[in-house]
């Protein structure tokens, strides 16, 4: 392991943001692009990013460094778990892939073939 | 007298190609008798889905996209290009051009070098293949020289190309037979909506660029819908030019086989289009058109490939941001800067394309990135902006996760009218980006169809 970390950004919207408003998460709230939108950013080791993409081969690593494509059932759960746990660290992103890991497949495995539109 | 005006570039290799037969009687006659093959895609073998079909270099060859290459290579033109990156009358080329078949379809057509193929797509006659020349090759070891190592050309190269990168795998997944000749179309495509209004290939692209004044014009190549960075680029990178900024911005987006994730190819098109149609760019001096090309995202090669066409194309110059046409972390991020500041000489480079006998007339506008800086308060270029701990990054990959996840991008880093064009593709395809669905149903459909055409004997 070369110790690098990775990040993977969970995006607040304005229903989001309201769900985390007055925990200890909305002080990791970060205003992004003008406050349009708010971000956390988790923090994590080589070994849960590759976990990731072995897990989700459509997930990538772009020029910021960030996890990106991760499915939408990952990301949800994940949201569900910071709320839940009250943290927003590499524990919660193990949490989801220790608990949840087939659930979100599943669900990933429709959002193939099937996403609703706007 | 030195002059400062720049002009209108020669198509590169001085002449455009064009092998369009549109004599219906001629093109009868040229297919007659000749036994049939139809061009059938390549597939991942691991996945099973499509990753290129060379009709699309058929199309580009015969409209003169990659002139001066006239046809399929040759064993030792391939040679050539893997050791200097030139085709064997010198002109600069940087990607081994192969027309392969399987060892089933070989022994089935009997054909022998000296003999003409009739081409077919979707059952229909598309074009001839004069077969000059029949060899082999090792696929794994045509992929590995086409893009390099680490280790030959630490330059450039990062990490060992794989499966994952789309253009070594292109090459990994050929037959290993290849027939080389010249090729021509005998069945003119009729592209479909809404491909049809952007289909300007190199000789209507100079005459429609000559109708509408523009003496200087600077690519931007794309495989992606618009964001801001992209139209800050494009803004940016225009006020190059010579004695004025550049008279027209051509947007010359590549299409082909995409993967999975990528955004559809009529949400690309109509996307940039958007930029102009609503004003963020005058559409008196943005246009958008394509290329059909299986991208090969060879960052510097498939920038010396860009060069060559968007230089047929009309262009006199071309732009070039931070990973250009790269995927993963497989080559610098600066890869084509370096190629087109002072040459890759571990690739036969050894000199900037435009700098060298037989290389090429479009000028590179080489640039850095562009990012969200609040307290410049606007999409800020990296050379300007020192407000490194400030500054905000975006890419396309995290604005599809945010359109995916339902969320709008904010109109600082995203049109409004580009996220519509997104949605109507979305209500369309029942589904915001490529997946094995839509890349299956684009193989059968193609971009284009072709009439019916009697050929007598064939």
């Amino acid at each position: 392991m070369s110790g690098r970390t990775y990040k993977i950004g969970v995006v607040l919207d304005a229903r989001r943001y309201e769900r985390v408003r007055g925990t200890p998460l909305e002080q990791r709230a970060v205003p992004i692009f003008g406050g349009a939108l708010k971000m956390v950013e988790i923090e994590v080791s080589e070994e849960t990013a590759r976990r990731l993409l072995q897990e989700f081969p459509r997930s990538r690593i772009d020029a910021r460094g960030f996890i990106e494509e991760l499915p939408v059932a990952f990301k949800r759960r994940l949201f569900e778990l910071m709320v839940e746990l009250g943290r927003a660290d590499e524990g919660a992103v193990r949490a989801v892939l220790e608990r949840h890991l087939d659930e979100v497949k599943e669900q990933a495995a429709k959002e193939e073939e099937y996403i609703p539109p706007p | 007298m030195p002059t400062t005006i720049i002009k209108r570039p020669p198509p590169h290799g001085g002449v455009l190609v064009n092998r369009v037969e549109r004599n219906a009687y001629r093109a009868q006659r040229m297919a007659a008798g000749a036994p049939r093959l139809e061009l059938r895609p390549t597939l991942d073998r691991r996945t099973g889905l499509p990753i290129r079909n060379v009709y699309r270099e058929i199309v580009s060859i015969a409209y003169g996209f990659f002139s001066p290459l006239d046809g399929f290579m040759t064993r030792n033109e391939v040679e050539k290009v893997l050791a200097e990156r030139r085709l064997l009358n010198g002109w600069l080329f940087p990607f081994p051009i192969i027309f392969d078949v399987s060892e089933e379809d070989l022994q089935r057509l009997g054909v022998r070098e000296g003999d003409r193929l009739l081409l077919t797509l979707r059952g229909r006659p598309f074009a001839v293949l004069d077969i000059e020349e029949i060899w082999r090759f090792d696929p794994i070891d045509m992929a590995t020289r086409t893009f390099g190592t680490p280790e030959k050309n630490p330059e450039v190269v990062r990490v060992p190309f794989d499966h994952k990168h789309p253009g070594y795998n292109i090459y990994a997944n050929m037959t290993g037979i290849a027939l080389a000749g010249k090729v021509t179309i005998i069945n003119e495509p009729r592209f479909r909506v809404p491909y049809d209004r952007f289909w300007y290939p190199p000789e209507a692209s100079r005459r429609e660029f000559e109708r509408r004044g523009w003496r200087t014009v600077i690519a931007h190549q794309t495989r992606n819908v618009p964001h801001l960075g992209h139209e800050m680029l494009m803004k940016s990178a225009a006020f190059a030019g010579d004695i004025e900024p550049c008279h027209g911005i051509l947007v010359n987006a590549i299409i082909g086989a995409k993967r999975l994730g990528d955004f559809t190819d009529e949400a690309i098109l109509e996307g940039h289009e958007a930029i102009n149609l609503h004003g963020y760019i005058s559409p008196r001096r943005h246009m958008v058109n394509f290329t059909l090309w299986d991208m090969r995202y060879g960052n510097p090669l498939e920038s010396l490939l860009h060069g060559i066409v968007r230089q047929n194309l009309g262009c006199t110059h071309h732009m070039f941001g931070r990973d250009h046409a790269a995927v993963g972390d497989y080559y610098d991020p600066y890869a084509t800067q370096i190629l087109w500041s002072r040459g890759i000489p571990s690739y036969g480079l050894n000199e900037p394309p435009h700098e060298t006998d037989y290389g090429l007339r479009i000028r590179p506008v080489n640039m850095g990135e562009f990012w969200y800086c609040p307290k410049c308060g606007e999409i800020a270029y990296s050379a300007n902006c020192a407000h490194e701990k400030e500054r905000q990054r975006f890419s396309g990959s995290f604005i599809r996760g945010l359109i995916v996840e339902g969320i709008e991008p904010p109109p600082i880093i995203f049109r409004p009218e580009v996220y519509q064009v997104i949605v109507k593709w979305w209500r369309e395809f029942g589904y915001p980006y490529v997946n094995s669905r839509y890349l299956k149903a684009k193989e059968e459909q193609g971009e284009f169809e072709l009439g019916p055409m009697e050929v007598p004997g064939a």
